[in-house]
């Protein structure tokens, strides 16, 4: 294995749980979650082989890329947020499998199926902040916006989560 | 649903780390990033690598083969005429290839100077014993210029390098012994191997001088220095040889 391999390998197992997590709690099924991360990583290595030293912050590099991946799965599969909260349930039914419902109770599988209804926008930086620890600036300069607005939309993105589940 | 406090509802998001991948697919899809793909790469910036043909492959092969076939006949060749010289005397047509292999063989095990030169003459003076043995008068006087011309390097070496190895010296002196036995004294006479028996002889009293001798040894030595002196370095030597078994 030469050195380029290695230091992705490095970004690969850096970052496999978080981009793997990202998408799952958007697209809320693992065999979807598992084909779009297998594409952020193709696409990632492409791109690292071909201009490694462009690549300042790789994880912000390949959870751009997963973004973009979401979304072009949607519009492939002419699945639009509008339809996935239409269909939630049934969406939400089809990821759970026996290791989540062995780790996560019943409340947290509730925010979990919450967080698929969310506005995409929410939902990163719900994910970012309090399940990748990224700060508040750092999710600015991913969004390319200002520091106060992404805290706004946080707190709004938890509120309409908690009406989400009050609504379940 | 019961009302969730924030800080219950950022706990429970926090919960949500424990969603992992499946380790064998992460551990599978690492593997194929970095190995299948990196090989597919590799195909796609040589495209000139898929260009080679058929015909340039096999020419390849019988252009290495032709090389390989040429390179073990000329090695053979070599090793043939080796193997074969060394029943060579001089005078024979391969008797250089002898000495060639000779000279080899002392660079290759590191064995230089002196005793090496040595060794050479001991040789010529056993392919001048094998000359007379089996009658081969042509090749006589070859196997004696051989030993004169060895005779006067390892003279030269002596001079410039005197050596106290005492057995170095005695190899010497039984070479001469033996090539006095076979030749006689009009050898022994000549310039070449008289210096020869000078040097070794000169070089041997004053070895002797430096260490303890019997009474009987003493007196040996003086009779050493008395033939030294008439000239007449092989009876000195043949003393010397017997003054080293007293």
């Amino acid at each position: 294995m030469d050195r380029l391999s290695e230091q992705f390998g490095e970004i690969y197992d850096q970052n496999i749980d978080k981009i793997y997590r990202f998408v799952y709690l958007k697209v809320n099924s693992q065999e979807i979650a598992e084909d779009i991360t297998s594409r952020v990583f193709m696409k990632g290595w492409e791109a690292f082989q071909m201009k490694s030293s462009d690549i300042k912050n790789p994880s912000a590099f390949l959870y751009q890329i997963a973004r973009n991946s979401v979304v072009d799965h949607y519009r492939d599969k002419d699945r639009t947020k509008t339809v996935s909260v239409d269909s939630g349930l049934e969406i939400a039914d089809s990821g759970i499998d026996a290791h989540e419902k062995a780790v996560l109770s019943a409340d947290v599988m509730t925010v979990k199926e919450a967080i698929t209804k969310l506005k995409k926008e929410h939902q990163d930086i719900i994910i970012w902040h309090y399940l990748d620890d990224m700060p508040i600036t750092d999710i600015a300069k991913l969004l390319g916006k200002p520091a106060g607005t992404i805290r706004v939309a946080m707190h709004r993105g938890l509120k309409a989560l908690k009406e989400i589940i009050q609504e379940a | 649903m019961t009302s969730k406090t924030e800080k219950q509802l950022i706990e429970q998001i926090i919960a949500l780390k424990e969603i992992k991948p499946r380790k064998e697919w992460a551990v599978l899809l690492k593997s194929q990033i970095l190995i299948e793909k990196r090989v597919e790469a590799n195909v796609i910036n040589q495209p000139e690598a898929k260009s080679v043909g058929i015909l340039d492959i096999l020419s390849s092969i019988f252009f290495q083969r032709k090389l390989a076939y040429s390179f073990a006949v000329v090695l053979l060749m070599i090793l043939g005429a080796f193997g074969f010289a060394q029943n060579t005397v001089p005078g024979d047509l391969l008797f250089p290839v002898k000495k060639i292999a000779e000279q080899s063989q002392a660079a290759l095990t590191g064995h230089t100077g002196i005793k090496q030169n040595v060794v050479f003459l001991n040789n010529r003076i056993n392919d001048l014993v094998q000359v007379t043995r089996e009658g081969k008068d042509n090749n006589v006087s070859s196997a004696i210029n051989e030993i004169k011309a060895n005779a006067t390097e390892l003279v030269k070496d002596l001079k410039d390098n005197p050596t106290s190895d005492s057995q170095t010296l005695k190899d010497i002196a039984v070479g001469l012994k033996t090539l006095a036995t076979v030749s006689g004294t009009d050898l022994t006479n000549s310039p070449g191997i008289e210096d020869l028996y000078q040097t070794v002889v000169q070089q041997q009293i004053g070895e002797l001088e430096k260490v303890t001798l019997t009474d009987g040894q003493k007196v040996t030595l003086e009779e050493i220095k008395n033939l030294y002196d008439q000239e007449k370095y092989t009876d000195a030597l043949e003393e010397i040889l017997l003054i080293n078994q007293q």
